[in-house]
């Protein structure tokens, strides 16, 4: 009964090879087996975004992606937003703005966030506010992660009242 | 929460899919995004032996215009069809509804057109996790003989809450079903059964491959409105769905389709007929086919996608009236195109 598949995939840079079962999902994989605990699972049905992950540079979620559907695709999970400088520009934002509450919901903001900028380098509100509408957050209301995301985008970048925009 | 387990099957491209599925029949489901069938796998609703895969079947991949008709590949993702510069154009009712499915995590990826198609219809009696179904006897849709939606009722009263049904119902489009013998095409009107326990006319051993939507011709509209808890991530709890044609200040033909209400989007003639050569600013026409639209809707709505009944069946006439006059505004700006 137990048939395990062999996976590779490239996570936050590095080449991963395993087996898995298939119905394992992604978020499985890389919380269980890669000890990648940073993606949270919350309501497990594709409801919260708390576990968003990049796959390929866009957002999904990894609760509803079966881990051998992304073979061989890259995956950047919120561990892989720090680089050897130190904290990746909108985890930065995230902490200036006081952004983060509880933090459950944080890393899928972030990485809802991330697929946005990678996509439009300087989205306006509306957009920011649409990226991350499929992500729940139960603590700040939201317009904290608005402004610390709106900080960093493009045009508001080094101007002091771009937060407010 | 747990997947149950199940065998993977992966297969290369469309032949080897069919060949597949047609070995493996009932105890098979397709995946493509998985954002429908893996939640109701999580909830023990589904527990299929086999899982057929499409991530390798980029030949269902595409948007190209053919013969007059936007022909999109079942496996498109919903993101391609928000991009497409022909559907912002012809078929804004289409962008509209694809808009308004999930979030833009679920959808830029995962989220397919045909899955949206495909999506089983949903109660709150039957969407529930095991536990908490395990509390009562089961229901039409579980092979039991009743229904908690409505006392009494002989049948499910399941809703189907696709966005891109009523939309592409409206614009009058088909589907194409391919199996290893060959390919059929239905209309959407038939492509859904309008029964809860099987509400889909998809055979044993069928892919969705192909939706065909006939583009628009000048003095044309297209329009889709809904209503749901939540801009996003939340399904509609009542939707329109509208295609008018108009010439010399009249409403020549107007196609009306009200989604999230039965057990599939349903069609409603009469309340069509009432714009057939009414001006385009005839309010009272508008008024009629939105009562006509809520009066036939009221037969077929029961409790349970949340809300009340008593509400969904009001915004029925609300809903009808703003996509209606959408779909008039854009034919009006349409119709000294060539």
């Amino acid at each position: 009964m137990k048939r395990r598949l062999p996976l590779m995939l490239t996570v936050n840079g590095e080449e991963v090879e395993l087996f898995v079962e298939p119905h394992w999902t992604l978020l499985e994989v890389l919380r269980d087996e890669l000890d990648l605990t940073g993606t949270k699972e919350g309501c497990g049905e594709g409801v919260c975004g708390a576990c968003t992950v990049l796959v390929d540079g866009k957002p999904v979620r990894a609760c509803l992606t079966l881990a051998l559907e992304v073979s061989g695709r890259e995956v950047i999970t919120v561990e892989g937003l720090a680089g050897a400088e130190g904290l990746d520009p909108l985890q930065e934002a995230f902490v200036e703005h006081g952004a983060v509450q509880c933090g459950f919901c944080t890393p899928g903001m972030l990485m809802a966030a991330k697929a946005l900028l990678l996509e439009e380098p300087a989205p306006d509100e509306e957009r920011i506010r649409r990226a991350i509408s499929g992500n729940i957050c139960r603590c700040t209301g939201y317009t904290k992660i608005v402004e610390a995301i709106a900080s960093i985008s493009g045009p508001a970048k080094g101007n002091p009242a771009g937060g407010k925009s | 929460m747990r997947l149950p387990r199940f065998q993977y099957l992966e297969p290369k491209d469309l032949c080897e899919a069919l060949h597949l599925l047609e070995l493996h029949g009932e105890e098979c489901r397709i995946l493509a995004g998985g954002t429908d069938l893996l939640v109701r796998m999580k909830q023990r609703l589904l527990r299929p032996s086999w899982i057929l895969s499409l991530k390798n079947l980029h030949e269902l991949d595409y948007i190209r215009n053919e013969d007059g008709a936007l022909c999109i590949g079942g496996r498109t993702p919903l993101a391609r069809v928000l991009s497409s510069p022909v559907v912002a154009e012809k078929i804004p009712a289409l962008r509209e509804a694809v808009q308004s499915i999930g979030a833009p995590t679920i959808q830029h990826y995962r989220g397919t057109l045909g899955g949206n198609l495909c999506q089983d219809t949903r109660c709150l009696h039957h969407n529930q996790s095991a536990f908490w179904r395990s509390t009562k006897q089961p229901c039409h849709k579980a092979g039991g003989r009743i229904c908690y939606a409505r006392e009494g009722s002989d049948r499910c009263r399941s809703t189907h809450q696709s966005d891109a049904a009523p939309a592409l119902m409206a614009l009058e489009a088909r589907v194409v079903l391919s199996r290893k013998e060959g390919t059929r095409i239905l209309s959407l009107e038939d492509f859904y059964t309008t029964r809860g326990e099987t509400p889909l006319a998809i055979e044993r051993g069928e892919i969705l491959t192909e939706i065909q939507i006939p583009l628009p011709s000048s003095g044309s509209g297209n329009a889709y409105r809904r209503i749901a808890y939540r801009s996003a991530v939340d399904f509609p709890i009542a939707s329109a769905g509208v295609s008018v044609q108009v010439r010399k200040g009249r409403i020549q033909r107007a196609k009306i389709v009200v989604g999230s209400i039965a057990s599939a989007p349903l069609p409603l003639a009469q309340a069509g007929a009432c714009l057939q050569g009414r001006p385009l600013d005839d309010e009272d026409a508008l008024e009629r086919a939105a009562q006509v639209s809520m009066d036939h809707a009221s037969a077929f709505a029961v409790d349970n996608v949340g809300s009340t009944v008593e509400y969904r069946i009001r915004m029925v006439s609300v809903l009808v009236k703003r996509a209606l006059k959408e779909a008039l505004h854009r034919a009006q700006s349409r119709e000294d195109e060539p």
